[in-house]
């Protein structure tokens, strides 16, 4: 039991990860219909923005993690201004913004390796390293640290979309686009707002990986693929779909690492078992998207 | 401070006339060196140092007045790891003169340069290489080898293992391919020692936790605990499970956690791991190098420039020794190279390709250290007795 509950933190924390990142793919597809596989570049961007303000610089964690957070929004809009917006404004196809953000992968993932070198680089613990034990559940503070601020994050996000006004204008976009547009929301607007919420989400997702992992300029590609897993488990259509996906990923892989009588190099397939199992028999996700009411 | 940094200005001065200078000090034409590395690939993180501690090299037999009066230069080519590119850049190097080829890549993409010098003659070389196969798979006279050996770095760490008699023992890896290679390897030697494998876990590249794979090893309450990955991140991962999970079984681990890069990333978590090396600090060659190394560059070197360096100087003194740059007469100095002691290797050991082998290393040569807190510390056994 103790085994399992240990574990429990583990695959909650991970799931939440990977959920994270879910969530930055679904903030920037539900408007625009436009798969960003740069998305864990982003949170590589994001880890070395942590390694340069936390470990170099040495600034209070709060404030190291704010100005990144706050610098990952403007990249995302940079990113979309330089990238996308060019493409959709000469009515190119929509393949043609996803292969332009993929060159983008390279580029940040070769920005990165020039000016960082290949070395990996450390991020500090926001608590330092440690272990809290609440009863027979137990974990690193890092894990229950990352669950807090992961389920903190998706809370604000759900307000948005379902409270504010803004929220209420992304997703009338992500229902009907022309619709939207004749009703006065401005579709450039959403289209930059999403890719900067994006690239925010991602690299907190970064930043909260990264102490773990370190930031590496290799980090990006399995954080963008195990959040698109996620995605794809939990559906495109709502929030908490990128939660319950990325939570599903991350407790498959673990209990099957961990209990399932498999080789150990078997068990590294489940992300992809599910990944196939769900596009095939349910390819709109777990939970489906609202739809126009009449 | 100010009478410092105007003597570091006014040092770095006559340096640099110095080397303006040096050009007309050198009798003929330059002798080249080619180098193949890896300057974005996977590679990259071991590939760069080796290629400083080369470069470190050439600058110091430049200051010392070249190799047989004529200065040497290199001319280094990236392959990215890739076996293709790396046979192109080998073509490359050779159209533009190299007397000699340094691969300093993957093992991979080196067995793929061999098919150029096999065919032009040209002398080359790894310094770094680890896999075993890269003399034995192609009969390519005009190639050597001097890293230590996959074999004999794992030969050295069970040695150490069977010091310590322990019977039953857990093996963690990643899924790179050398992680992979290393740890069949590994495995392998534990059966034939009569040690037991009580648990074998894999930690993905791009893993976030390595909990549920120590929670398994912990399960299995080891003796000891042999780290067979190369992936710094995952194996970073892995030393925080076990002091997370409360592991108490020793780590014996493999030359990648020589790498210093851990006493940053792995701060804390590192205390009594065990590792295996080429590089003992204690050895004279070592303290000499540790010192001109940080006079010139104004950094500490890792264990990885030493291959580097020691490459060069293996190559330099062929060269000497065959009295100009023709190619037989190169390669058949670097075979006789016999008791050349480097930075590389335990005190006493040194190179030598004796009985026709083309591989140089010191069987013996390899030393198995601790990490003392987050600092690589004392030698505590060394070769395979």
């Amino acid at each position: 039991m103790r085994d399992f509950l240990e574990l429990a933190v583990s695959a909650t924390a991970s799931g939440c990860v990977y959920a994270l990142v879910a969530l930055a793919y679904l903030v920037m597809t539900r408007p625009t219909g436009i798969i960003n596989f740069a998305v864990g570049e982003w949170a590589a961007v994001a880890a070395f923005g942590g390694f340069l303000t936390l470990t170099h610089a040495e600034w209070p964690y709060a404030a190291g993690i704010a100005a990144v957070t706050a610098a990952m929004f403007a990249v995302g809009w940079a990113t979309e201004r330089l990238t996308v917006r060019p493409l959709v404004e000469r009515g190119a196809p929509v393949l043609a913004p996803i292969l332009a953000l993929l060159g983008m992968l390279v580029v940040f993932r070769e920005l990165i390796s020039v000016g960082f070198g290949p070395d990996p680089r450390p991020l500090p613990q926001a608590f330092g390293f440690g272990r809290l034990e609440i009863g027979l559940v137990a974990g690193s503070y890092q894990s229950f640290f990352t669950i807090g601020v992961v389920l903190g994050l998706f809370a604000l996000t759900w307000w948005f979309f379902e409270r504010t006004l803004a929220g209420r204008a992304f997703e009338a976009v992500a229902i009907d686009r022309r619709a939207a547009a004749l009703m006065g929301i401005d579709l450039s607007r959403v289209t930059a707002l999403s890719f900067a919420g994006g690239a925010a989400i991602a690299g907190v997702a970064g930043l909260l990986v990264a102490p773990n992992t370190s930031a590496h300029y290799m980090m990006g590609l399995p954080l963008a693929v195990q959040g698109f897993t996620a995605l794809v488990i939990g559906g495109v259509g709502r929030v908490e779909g990128a939660l319950v996906g990325g939570l599903i990923l991350a407790f498959a892989e673990q209990l099957t690492v961990r209990y399932a009588p498999v080789p150990p190099g078997l068990a590294m397939g489940v992300p992809l078992v599910l990944l196939i199992l769900f596009l095939l028999v349910r390819p709109t996700g777990l939970l489906a998207a609202r739809e126009a009411r009449a | 401070m100010q009478h410092s940094s105007f003597a570091r200005r006014a040092r770095a001065l006559v340096a640099a006339v110095l080397v303006a200078a040096a050009p007309a000090a050198f009798a003929q034409g330059s002798i080249r060196i080619g180098i193949i590395t890896d300057r974005v690939g996977p590679a990259k993180p071991y590939a760069e140092p080796v290629t400083q501690g080369a470069e470190f090299a050439v600058r110091e037999l430049n200051a010392k007045g070249g190799l047989l009066g004529r200065k040497v230069e290199l001319l280094i080519e990236d392959d990215q790891g890739k076996p293709d590119v790396s046979a192109t850049a080998a073509r490359k190097l050779v159209d533009a003169g190299a007397a000699f080829i340094l691969s300093l890549s993957l093992t991979p993409a080196t067995q793929q340069a061999q098919t150029v010098s096999l065919e032009t003659r040209v002398p080359h070389m790894t310094p770094s290489n680890s896999g075993d196969t890269l003399t034995t798979q192609i009969s390519n006279p005009n190639f050597w080898q001097t890293g230590p050996l996959g074999s004999t770095q794992i030969a050295t760490l069970l040695s150490y293992a069977r010091s310590k008699n322990y019977k039953r023992v857990a093996l963690v890896t990643d899924n790179s391919d050398l992680g992979q290679l290393i740890n069949r390897f590994f495995k392998a030697g534990l059966e034939k020692s009569g040690i037991q494998i009580a648990a074998e876990e894999v930690v993905p590249r791009g893993a976030t936790t390595a909990e549920p794979q120590m929670q398994k090893v912990r399960a299995a309450n080891p003796d000891a605990l042999f780290m067979t990955g190369v992936l710094t991140p995952e194996n970073t991962l892995v030393l925080r499970a076990y002091r997370q999970l409360g592991l108490k079984a020793p780590i014996l681990a493999n030359y990648n956690l020589s790498v210093p890069q851990y006493t940053s990333v792995a701060k804390g978590l590192l205390d009594g791991v065990t590792f295996v090396d080429a590089f003992d600090p204690a050895k004279p060659e070592v303290r000499r190098f540790v010192e001109a190394y940080r006079k010139d560059t104004g950094s500490d070197p890792w264990n990885l420039h030493g291959y580097g360096y020691d490459g060069i100087l293996l190559v330099a003194d062929a060269i000497r020794r065959a009295g100009g740059t023709d190619r037989d007469k190169v390669r058949e100095a670097m075979q006789a190279t016999r008791n050349f002691v480097g930075v590389m290797g335990a005190q006493g050991s040194s190179y030598g390709f004796a009985d026709g082998r083309r591989t140089g290393f010191d069987t013996n040569g390899m030393v198995v250290r601790v990490y003392e807190r987050d600092v690589q510390g004392k030698v505590v056994h060394v070769g395979q007795k």
